[in-house]
């Protein structure tokens, strides 16, 4: 990964450009300036590493029953509901608090980095790929009942995180392997914060750019110089190789602080915006070039969204119907080939066919003087919101019908660990809300992604085709509203979560 | 450098208190192992609602273990789900019966407790998979 900062185009050197007019969460006073401190992210990261670091002692020595452990519910209850839920009302908060930086900070201490990540992998193959993996094993080695590799799971990941960290400089781990990291980076397209420049007009004056390139200290007189470049980073800057004055929304960053830490003119804030805004945007940006022409990033965008679907619709009755039905048309009477036929027809063929058929249909009606799969590519980022509707209808009804959960199984964790109640007898009859009161706001959910998605696909449509917006956008309209119905029948079916698919 | 050393010393200790706390103090229970316990639900294969669920305790030699304190405990194998809860009465000497709620289709598994009446704890977990929703 190599940065280069360039010169700020004109139309950014107006002062107060951006955010002028935005809401800064850091002017909030106390919150703003503990989220200003240099230690902010890491007082928030220690009570999530502890946290995990009790998941991973349940997971392996606590009782492997999942409602009953710890890692599991908290993994597959908690964390996946409150991640979501913290985006829409807030922005990448669980990056921005992640364990797995910790121990990746420590061993960085003592380990420096030598390799830059390869560059026939600066891109999101790789973590499109552990994303689709994860969903798999999900659904193939039943993890959400299984404490025991639900434990591997999250130690697997810290190992992942230190070694490729340890071995490649800059944040690598984030930006081009963690899944995790990609499901938030696309989620947070639709948070109504971001990490951004308060005056441009500073940026335009500004000569160190300590937000990209790290403060160091003074060497033959300035900063910046090539003496000063040998020297030991006192503060980091944006180790995605995001430079915060042609930064564009809230992909690929973490929310790290490490801008607003190394801002000489603390002229970084976190300003308020239109959630999915940043999804209609064209041009050029910052650590990513132009969407529109990564075709890596259509395909996350559409694992993203069809994952979505795939991951919910595994959770009711018609899946096994289907499975059982495949197992007998083919005789076949291990999971995994089927599994695996499945994944292909909702991740490949059935995305391949619907957005080709949308291109084409768009290409036709409006004249678009573009290939269908450059049209692809245009429109692909209009999944998201809907993709994002998905996933916050499937993980909100798991939060809010069992957040409460946790009291019995830690009262319980603590009963069996300590011999005495100290957290208070279990109270088993702790559940959450009730399937009536949660499925309205998972339709909310889904009708705000749809809306979203129109909107945003509007918005695309008027740029491929101005003169014919109308026809560029209907063929996407519909697919959103096809996909939404869809949604909207998988939340409609009672739950049916089996471990045994053949059979079972 | 020192707050950071500091740091992973804390968290080897965490590491180390996180895996005693977890496994360390668990009393030991007695799960009684030459006892047979026998579950029944109707209907069979089990719907989501109020099943009839049948028990039959007995000792090593076969011969019905009566007056014991039985209850069950149901389960989803997946976390986030309320447990059901039901207090089995003995019909027959051995036999046991009551009703239990499936909330929600899926694989569930049942947690049986029983108190003999000479004071034996009988543990079993059985596995009740495909619950059907509708």
């Amino acid at each position: 990964m190599t940065t280069t900062v360039e010169p700020l185009p004109r139309e950014t050197s107006v002062p107060g450009q951006t955010g002028s007019a935005a809401f800064d969460v850091l002017r909030v006073p106390l919150l703003g300036r503990f989220l200003r401190w240099r230690w902010s992210r890491v007082t928030l990261q220690v009570p999530v590493l502890l946290l995990s670091l009790v998941m991973i002692g349940h997971a392996f020595w606590g009782p492997q029953l999942a409602p009953k452990n710890l890692a599991a519910l908290l993994t597959w209850v908690h964390f996946r509901g409150l991640v979501v839920l913290a985006i829409l009302v807030g922005g990448n908060l669980f990056c921005m608090a992640c364990p797995f930086m910790l121990p990746r900070e420590l061993a960085r201490r003592w380990i420096n980095p030598r390799w830059e990540w390869p560059r026939g992998l600066r891109n999101k193959w790789l973590s499109i790929g552990l994303f689709v993996f994860v969903l798999f094993a999900y659904e193939l080695f039943d993890l959400w009942g299984d404490p025991w590799w639900t434990g591997v799971l999250i130690v697997v990941y810290f190992a992942a995180a230190v070694v490729v960290d340890s071995l490649f400089r800059r944040a690598s781990f984030c930006k081009y392997v963690c899944p995790v990291g990609q499901f938030n980076f696309l989620s947070s397209t639709m948070a109504p914060l971001e990490l951004a420049v308060r005056d441009h007009g500073i940026c335009v004056g500004c000569h160190t750019k300590d937000c990209i390139r790290g403060r160091r200290p003074l060497a033959t007189g300035s900063e910046g110089t090539p003496d000063s470049a040998r020297l030991p980073v006192l503060q980091r800057g944006c180790e995605l190789a995001l430079f915060q004055p042609r930064k564009v929304g809230n992909l690929d960053c973490t929310f790290c602080f490490d801008c607003v830490y190394a801002c000489p003119h603390d002229n970084v804030g976190i300003l308020t915006r239109l959630p999915g805004d940043e999804l209609s945007q064209g041009g050029t940006r910052s650590g990513i070039g132009r969407i529109s022409r990564r075709f890596d990033f259509t395909a996350l965008a559409t694992v993203f969204t069809f994952g979505a679907l795939l991951n919910a619709f595994a959770m009711i009755s018609p899946v096994y119907a289907v499975e059982q039905w495949v197992a007998e048309i083919t005789g076949l009477r291990v999971e995994w080939p089927i599994l695996a036929g499945l994944f292909s027809l909702a991740l490949i063929l059935e995305p391949t066919i619907l957005l080709g058929a949308a291109a084409a249909v768009t290409r036709g009606l409006a004249g678009a003087p573009a290939s269908v799969l450059q049209i692809i590519n245009h429109f692909a980022r209009s999944l998201v919101p809907l993709g994002f509707g998905i996933w916050l209808a499937h993980y909100g009804f798991h939060f809010f019908t069992g957040f409460l959960t946790v009291v019995p199984v830690a009262q319980n964790a603590a009963l069996r660990s300590f011999g005495s109640p100290i957290l208070g007898d279990p109270q088993w009859h702790f559940g959450g809300l009730p399937e009536a009161i949660v499925f309205p706001i998972e339709l909310g959910f889904l009708m705000l992604g749809l809306v979203g998605s129109w909107i945003v696909s509007w918005s695309l449509a008027g740029e491929l085709a101005p003169e014919r917006t109308g026809s560029a956008f209907t063929p996407w309209a519909v697919l959103h509203a096809l996909l939404f119905g869809v949604a909207v029948w998988i939340m409609t079916q009672p739950m049916d979560m089996r471990g045994t698919m053949l059979g079972g | 450098m020192r707050c950071v050393s500091h740091l992973a010393t804390c968290v080897s200790w965490l590491i180390v208190c996180a895996a005693v706390a977890t496994a360390g103090c668990s009393p030991p229970t007695s799960t009684a192992p030459g006892v047979q316990v026998d579950l029944t639900v109707a209907p069979s294969p089990p719907v989501v609602g109020d099943a009839d669920v049948t028990l039959t305790l007995k000792d090593a030699n076969g011969s019905p273990l009566a007056d014991a304190v039985v209850s069950l405990e149901g389960n989803m194998n997946h976390a986030g789900m309320k447990p059901s809860f039901a207090e089995l009465h003995e019909g027959e000497p051995g036999r046991y019966a009551g009703k239990l709620e499936f909330t929600m289709g899926g694989d569930w598994f049942i947690l049986v407790t029983a108190k003999t009446s000479d004071g034996q704890i009988v543990e079993r977990k059985i596995d009740v998979p495909g619950v059907q929703a509708e």
